[in-house]
């Protein structure tokens, strides 16, 4: 399968020529259409056309074929309806109608096009398609479900792309290896799936867990950006398209460092050296003060308290004492299993622990599986997370060191991430006790004479009541002086949090037998598809570097699938359905293309626009094509049921979130308060398993756009789960539409509609004043953007005499013609 | 750039408007008549994928927009109509309950060989430990059953016992995915979804698949065991029980029935008058459609969770009243459920899943069958609240001779281990080897199939994977579970992913 006349190239991050990718391609060409290299089409002449948009001349083409034709141009109301609901997630505001209805200038349309693609509703709308194909949620999955706290970062990052109209192929690398071009919240998208945090010392479970791990962003990065399937090549070479099962292998090579987790942004330069120059001017006061320094019998005896542990320093004040043995027991973690990054315990200022000084450390166990958390990191001098151990007791653990030989020892420091990047995991309850023998245990420090647990607490105590009045004078004002640097020190450090990937070396990849791992074969390097331009990296190649070379392969300008596929997912978005309409299967298997040729034309538009997607969007927006009405007929309807070859704008019904966004706008409730961490459709039960109660009252707090609620693996909003919202646990690059008999009673008896109703029809008598038509039409100008024909204001003045305006706003938001795209 | 009407279009469009703008006609031809509109060969978001799986092609139901229960054909004669799957969440040990082992007796307090090596789920193994409760004869048969589950052991001779059943994960969360799903991972759909949208359903006023959840919650996986996955919503379970009614099913507090009924007819004149300028376009008259049939769940419903109807005896063959005691509520409970789901089955609902077990609260094993610490105490209060409800449910399936078409399945995630753990009074997680068992609907009866080895750890003889046994129940819904298919995301799925063997020594 693999191409052999090819040269194999050395690994180096987009090293290959587009002539090499030619080559490959050309040998691909009698194989399958989406691994040719994209060709610009020329355009079709269709007799009669008027249009002189490139998009409108292929589908005419198709159209006349089969005695068919555009249909004519829909309404302008209507237009600015879809407009709005398809670029933006809700419908326009009545002035925004009048005006367009109004304009005179022939250029009318292009011009709201570009106001609406400079609206930031624009992001959120178009940010909610790319979490769906992302598979983005807000909790891990599987049966404790836990929250990921910080993973609205991703949410915000994305939004924010698709506003700033940031360029595809920045895109893509940004989510690929982010760190390395400042966007560190975009690797999100390698750790934003479902992930079973259940952990076992069984170290088949162990293996198989990091394995789905694996598979999980390795699928997902080929769906999402080459719209193809890997997964069947997990356990053989794939049926369907010329993957080798080494392929698959060779692909989670290069996400084999990656880890799910939270972690702090790193610092900017100028933060990293602000931080330096306050270390250098606290370090200058430190040394000054260490006489006044207490010890913990006079603490005791004086009542006064320590100040609470922190993630980055912990300090034990000791009576000296003499020990072959110190034993750290760890009772009570903020959360999770505790992490420990070095434990140093000194005699008259040499750390006695080091292993490098002869002493040896022992633990009540270890989580399996990561090499950065063993036992050996506890005292190997080196500190940060990926030089650390973690027990695997939930919330507990014993450490133990044995000395050379007997140390007086004075003083033990310790910390979760000297580094100061993670704060998790940290040790809350603990004590130490020494012994000169085992067994003869003697506690020498712990966690009682702490204050609770509190963010940014500091140092040691000192105790100047012995002090001289001049020395407690210096000491006082030193103290000061520390104290501000301390505060200075904490808020520019201050840290962002975000449920980033985190990253270290990876060992050696093998091909597992069968997709067990648990049966590996032979080691296999980290490489690109063999279908494509070959490209192989060293075995033991940097992690980052082998993302890197990912990222530059996917974006490579002549890569036949990278435009294609997202061109198609924006087609997909506008009109309902893609031109190929199996959006993450561009194989063998997946869906021929409706128009090739157009498809070819918006991949080469693309990528000359430089991947701008507002660009083709506009394009699209722009054709006869789109702008055509929606109205069914009965030769078109035959020929062609499911509007394949675009003979009208298809209508359908609006998705989950614009429904629940569309109420919100019609009874004038939505906050359009944009980004920032979610808010709850639940009331969360945190247990060790986590459970999502639905909340049957809503208040301002809820009315934020649907992109902005608590994304809950598993657990759906009572209401709109049922519209075919995904849950995150699988990508969904298409959602179905589904109508069900659940979906009515839930729009028309939830709570949710029924308060929204009533509010809407407050708001029409305080908007409208006392007199039911002018009522009447404000409301179908809130809910349906036109006025009422004759025949239905007098209907809806009956119903409203009889059953009150609540009772028709109930009515009027259930209504088909408020569902649908028009 | 005005378009100049193309003539054609215009004279078509025109035609059909004209044919079909009459309300009174409309409503005649397709208001609610959807099968005068042709049919869209398939529902929106899943499309034809053109390869087939190795020679045999996929099957996927024909769905009507909007009648997503209407009844379809299986793929071949089946032997049952419904399938009642009862499902203990937390793992039941084998070893206390029908898997009997005298070599365990025989060897308690010794090691398990090669045990002192093995790590599960939560560590390392003590010794090997017989059940606390003791095995008999039960029926005609003989097969010997525990004494934690006497009522069911008496219908022994109805029952078909797979004692080899092996799973691969030891997990919970990814255990009951995998037996409800055939995956051990988030998102795929469940087997109920997977045979409504195979088979749709006998009664178009309820829905084709129901979850009832334990009185004390939600099962370990949540909604994952009665999910849709990728399927059309429409498939998904319906969660209630006789305790909790159906979300959003009764009309909206402060507002009248008159009213209500009043706005709902509003309403449907609102969506005629918008579906004349669409003639012909079946999704809004599938919404349509859909009010239709919720209006009538909001009947129906209700009425089949009113227990209030069922006479003392039914009451008391259940074990549906509470003495008091705690066992006697947990149990009360649970029994209500069995009548419920026995109410469903006659209505015609085509699968009903009853869970035995919720999720882990107060601690493990104290509302589920996860018995790590102290497994005399926990299982004491599991098996009789399980036992007689769940036997109960058997004799009244049988004697309203419904049990001849329906396929009875318990089951639960994975079995225990034949040890204790060490420093435990309970038994650790094993996927190893576990019994899972069938009653009615053709299943061989008063049987065991497959076996675990002399100390019932691990399957040894006939094993049964999950994909097996669910092969084996598609297969008797008529159902070829390497044809049932549904295009997602590049591949043809299946309930049994690629794998999957149907156990026919096991039909009658």
């Amino acid at each position: 399968m693999r191409p052999t006349k090819l040269p194999q190239r050395a690994a180096k991050a987009g090293a290959w020529t587009t002539a090499l990718w030619l080559a490959t391609v050309a040998m691909r060409a009698q194989t399958h259409w989406a691994f040719t290299p994209v060709q610009r089409p020329t355009l079709p002449v269709v007799a009669g056309l008027t249009s002189h948009h490139p998009i409108d001349a292929f589908i005419a083409e198709k159209l006349a074929a089969k005695g068919l034709a555009l249909a004519p141009k829909a309404d302008r109301r209507t237009l600015i309806r879809r407009l709005y609901f398809v670029m933006l997630g809700m419908p326009p505001e009545n002035a925004a109608v009048a005006a367009f209805v109004a304009d005179r200038d022939p250029r009318a349309f292009e011009q709201l096009v570009d106001r609406v693609l400079a609206d930031p509703r624009y992001g959120e709308r178009w940010g909610r398609h790319w979490l769906d194909v992302v598979r983005f949620a807000e909790t891990n999955g599987f049966e404790t479900n836990r929250e990921r706290p910080f993973a609205w970062q991703y949410r915000d990052w994305v939004i924010t792309a698709f506003n700033d109209d940031l360029p595809y192929d920045q895109f893509v690398r940004e989510q690929i290896v982010g760190d390395a071009l400042g966007a560190e919240t975009a690797t999100e998208f390698l750790v934003g799936g479902a992930f079973d945090i259940v952990g076992s010392p069984d170290p088949a479970l162990t293996a198989q867990q990091r394995a789905d791990q694996l598979d999980d962003m390795t699928s997902t990065t080929s769906t999402t950006f080459l719209g193809l399937t890997l997964g069947c090549a997990r356990c053989h070479s794939h049926k369907f398209d010329p993957i080798p099962q080494r392929d698959y292998y060779a692909m989670t090579a290069l996400f084999a460092g990656v880890s799910h987790g939270e972690r702090a942004l790193p610092p900017t330069p100028a933060q990293r050296a602000a931080v330096l120059d306050i270390d250098a001017r606290i370090a200058a006061i430190e040394p000054q003060l260490t006489r006044f320094r207490t010890v913990k019998s006079e603490l005791l005896a004086s009542h006064a308290h320590r100040t609470a542990v922190t993630y980055a320093h912990n300090e034990e004040v000791l009576q000296p004492v003499l020990a072959r043995f110190v034993r750290f027991t760890i009772a009570q973690t903020t959360n999770a299993e505790p992490g420990i990054d070095e434990l140093a315990i000194f005699a008259n200022d040499r750390n006695v622990a080091l292993a490098t000084n002869g002493a040896k450390a022992t633990v009540s166990s270890t989580l399996p599986g990561y090499a950065i958390h063993q036992c050996e990191h506890l005292n190997d001098g080196r500190t940060g997370n990926d030089h650390s151990w973690i027990s695997n007791e939930d919330g507990k653990g014993v450490v133990q060191i044995e000395f050379a030989k007997p140390e007086r020892i004075d003083r033990i420091v310790w910390a979760r991430d000297q580094d100061g990047k993670v704060r998790d995991r940290l040790a809350t309850d603990y004590w130490f006790d020494a012994a000169l023998a085992p067994g003869e245990w003697q506690r020498i420090a712990s966690s009682d004479d702490r204050e609770p647990m509190r963010e940014a607490s500091v140092g040691p105590i000192y105790n100047l009541a012995a002090a001289s009045p001049a020395d407690a004078a210096l000491a006082n004002t030193l103290l000061l002086q520390l104290t501000e640097l301390r505060k200075q020190r904490a808020s520019t450090t201050s840290v962002v949090m975000v449920h980033a990937a985190t990253f270290s070396q990876p060992g050696p990849t093998y091909l597992s037998n069968r997709g067990d791992p648990m049966q590996p074969r032979e080691q296999v390097a980290p490489a690109m598809l063999s279908l494509f331009a070959p490209m192989t990296l060293a075995e033991n190649a940097p992690e980052q570097d082998r993302r890197k070379a990912l990222a530059a392969w996917i974006t490579h300008k002549d890569h036949p699938l990278t435009a294609r596929v997202l061109v198609n997912r924006l087609w997909q978005y506008q009109f309902g359905q893609g031109l190929v309409s199996t959006p993450n299967d561009f194989g063998k298997n997946g869906v021929p293309p409706s128009h090739p040729e157009l498809l070819e034309l918006l991949a080469s538009e693309f990528t000359a626009s430089g991947y701008h997607i507002k660009t083709l969007q506009r394009l699209i927006l722009t054709s006869d094509t789109w702008q055509q009405s929606s109205a069914p007929h009965a030769l078109a309807l035959q020929v062609d049921m499911a509007c394949r070859l675009l003979w009208r704008f298809p209508p359908r019904r609006l998705e989950a979130e614009a429904i629940r966004d569309s109420i919100l706008c019609a009874s004038g409730n939505l906050d359009r308060t944009m980004f920032g961490p979610s808010f709850f459709l639940h009331d969360v039960d945190r247990e060790n398993v986590y459970h999502y109660h639905q909340k049957e009252t809503f208040g301002p707090a809820e009315s934020r756009r649907m992109i902005y609620a608590m994304k809950v693996r598993m657990e759906q909003d009572a209401v709109f789960g049922a519209f075919d919202c995904p849950d995150g646990s699988l990508a969904m690059p298409k959602r179905g539409m589904s109508t069900t008999p659940l979906q009515a009673l839930n729009l028309f008896n939830s709570p949710f509609l029924v308060q929204q109703a009533g509010i809407l029809s407050q708001r029409l008598q305080s908007d409208a004043g006392p007199e039911l038509p002018d009522q009447l039409q404000n409301a179908w100008a809130r809910i349906y953007q036109r006025a009422p024909a004759a025949d239905e204001l007098a209907a809806a003045q009956k119903f409203a005499q009889h059953y009150g305006m609540a009772a028709l706003c109930r009515a009027l938001l259930n209504a088909n013609e408020f569902l649908f795209v028009p | 750039m005005t378009q100049m009407p193309r003539s054609l279009h215009a004279l078509k469009s025109l035609q059909s408007l004209q044919a079909l703008q009459s309300r009174r006609r409309f409503l005649v031809e397709g208001g609610f008549g959807l099968g005068a509109i042709a049919l869209r060969a398939l529902l929106h978001g899943q499309d034809p994928a053109p390869a087939s799986i190795a020679g045999k092609a996929p099957i996927r139901p024909l769905l009507q927009p909007g009648r997503p229960y209407t009844p379809r054909a299986p793929h071949h004669i089946p032997r049952a109509k419904n399938v009642l799957v009862i499902f203990c969440s937390g793992a039941v040990s084998q070893i206390d309950t029908f898997d009997y082992k005298p070599e365990l007796i025989r060897c308690h307090g010794e090691a398990l060989p090669g045990g002192e090596k093995l790590i599960t789920f939560q560590g390392g193994q003590g010794a090997l430990t017989k059940s606390p409760w003791r095995f008999r004869p039960r029926g005609q048969s003989g097969k010997m059953i525990s004494d934690l589950v006497p009522h069911i052991g008496a219908l022994a001779d109805k029952i078909c016992f797979i004692h080899s059943m092996q799973g691969k994960t030891n997990t919970h969360g990814p255990g009951e995915n995998y037996l409800s799903t055939g995956y051990t991972l988030d998102g795929f759909p469940s087997m109920g979804a997977w045979i409504s949208y195979a088979l749709g359903s006998e009664n178009q006023d309820l829905p084709a698949y129901v979850a009832i959840p334990d009185p004390r919650g939600k099962p370990q996986n949540s909604v994952n065991n009665w999910a849709p996955g990728f399927l059309p919503a429409a498939f998904q379970g319906t969660d209630f029980n006789a305790r909790q009614p159906i979300r959003n099913l009764a009309r909206p507090t402060g507002i009248t029935a008159t009213d209500d009924a009043a706005t709902r007819a509003y309403l449907q004149q609102l969506n005629e008058r918008h579906a004349a300028n669409f003639p012909g376009d079946t999704e809004l008259l599938a919404r349509m459609a859909s009010h239709e049939l919720a209006a009538r769940m909001q009947q129906t419903i209700p009425a089949i969770a009113d227990l209030t109807s069922e006479p003392q005896h039914i009451l008391d063959l259940y074990g549906a009243e509470s003495s008091g005691s705690k066992i006697g509520d947990l149990r009360a409970g649970y029994a209500r459920n069995c009548i419920l789901a026995r109410r469903l089955v006659e209505r015609g609902v085509r699968f009903v899943q009853l869970f035995n077990g919720a999720y882990q609260t107060g601690g493990e094993g104290v509302s589920n069958w996860d018995g790590h610490k102290d497994l005399l105490a926990q299982y004491s209060v599991h098996g009789p609240v399980l036992d007689q409800p769940t036997a109960g449910l058997l004799i009244d399936l049988e004697q309203r001779g419904l049990l001849a078409e329906t396929l009875v399945v318990w089951c639960t995630e994975f079995g225990r281990m034949p040890s204790f753990q060490q420093g435990a009074q309970g038994r650790d997680h094993n996927p190893n080897g576990f019994t899972c068992w069938l009653a009615g609907a053709a299943v061989k009866q008063g049987t065991s199939h497959g076996a675990t080895d002399e100390f019932g750890y691990r399957a040894v003889e006939n094993v049964v994977s999950v994909h097996d046994f669910h092969a084996t129940i598609l297969h008797l819904l008529g159902l070829d579970h390497e044809r049932l298919c549904y295009y997602h995301n590049g591949l043809e799925r299946r309930l049994t992913d690629v794998e999957g063997r149907v156990v026919r020594e096991i039909l009658a």
